[in-house]
């Protein structure tokens, strides 16, 4: 009897709650993105800057595996609602006075906002972001 | 200079599964620093001063891992009597090589510990150790003129 009397509110405010606000955006959306643009301009310096094609087009594909790697995983938790957001056709990014020098300060900034995700996510995540972090900093080896 | 006591020293008892990681990070960082000893007979002069630096670096990290366990009640792993190396070093080339795989295995074991904890603490200390691991095995890989010089995500197994 009493069981019963105490079930009511509950069934009550299942039926009268409101629905969940949107979840707050995916913090390794923002890594992605800077990823997918990071790929972009190394591309375009690769391709303006002889001296530079070998170092920036490694860069470039390293940065385009963060995006995909890093994308999967927003994918993966929470799915797209339409087939594949086609990523905007920008056209290549302008290549900066010191292409090396601005690519440098690209990763440091990309090492950056990803090591200080890394206390914060689910295991999986941590791991994955804290090698995205390392390639960060280990490709700025590659310009050196 | 500073300690590098700065890995958690507070830490309560560690769950057997970051207390696992954290010990097999320390046995890639025995290893680690036996590696830079056996190699550096084989490597020419202006090797030095970054084989100084990446044996440093490793003893620092053991130091402060096992200090870390053993505040967190665990006994730390001691190092073995001695590692066969995947080829035999011989000579500049085998030995960058092995540099390579010695600074490669220690950034899989760090990323072990980043996906085994919740500890913000213990992640900051095995982040810092997966960075500076993948940036001396890119230097080394450079040096011995390998390319690509670094994989796009370090510590992936």
């Amino acid at each position: 009897m009493l069981r019963a009397v105490l079930a009511a509110p509950v069934v009550l405010a299942a039926c009268t709650s409101t629905p969940p606000p949107p979840p707050p955006p995916d913090p390794l959306a923002a890594l992605a993105e800077t990823a997918r643009s990071d790929a972009a301009l190394a591309a375009a310096i690769a391709a303006a800057v002889p001296a530079l094609a070998t170092a920036a087009g490694s860069v470039s594909s390293a940065r385009a595996e963060h995006a995909e790697a890093l994308q999967r995983e927003v994918d993966r938790e929470r799915p797209p609602r339409t087939s594949a957001s086609a990523p905007p056709s920008s056209t290549a990014p302008a290549v900066p006075a010191d292409p090396g020098a601005a690519l440098v300060t690209a990763l440091t900034a990309a090492e950056s906002s990803a090591a200080a995700l890394v206390g914060s996510l689910p295991r999986y995540r941590a791991g994955l972001v804290g090698s995205v972090a390392a390639g960060c900093a280990s490709l700025r080896e590659v310009l050196a | 200079m500073i300690q590098p006591s700065s890995s958690p020293s507070s830490a309560a008892a560690l769950p057997a599964e970051a207390s696992d990681a954290v010990q097999a990070a320390l046995g890639a960082e025995h290893a680690a620093v036996w590696v830079y000893g056996l190699v550096s007979a084989f490597l020419p002069a202006g090797l030095d001063a970054p084989v100084a630096a990446g044996m440093a670096a490793h003893r620092a990290r053991r130091d402060a891992t096992e200090r870390f366990l053993a505040a967190a009640g665990s006994t730390p792993r001691p190092a073995e009597p001695a590692y066969l190396p995947p080829d035999p070093v011989t000579d500049q080339a085998s030995a960058l090589a092995l540099l390579v795989t010695a600074e490669a295995d220690t950034t899989v074991a760090w990323r072990a510990v980043l996906e085994r904890t919740d500890s913000a603490e213990l992640r900051a200390a095995a982040l810092e150790a997966l960075t500076t691991a993948a940036v001396r095995a890119a230097r080394w890989r450079k040096a011995a003129g390998q390319s690509p010089v670094t994989p796009a995500l370090p510590g992936q197994p």
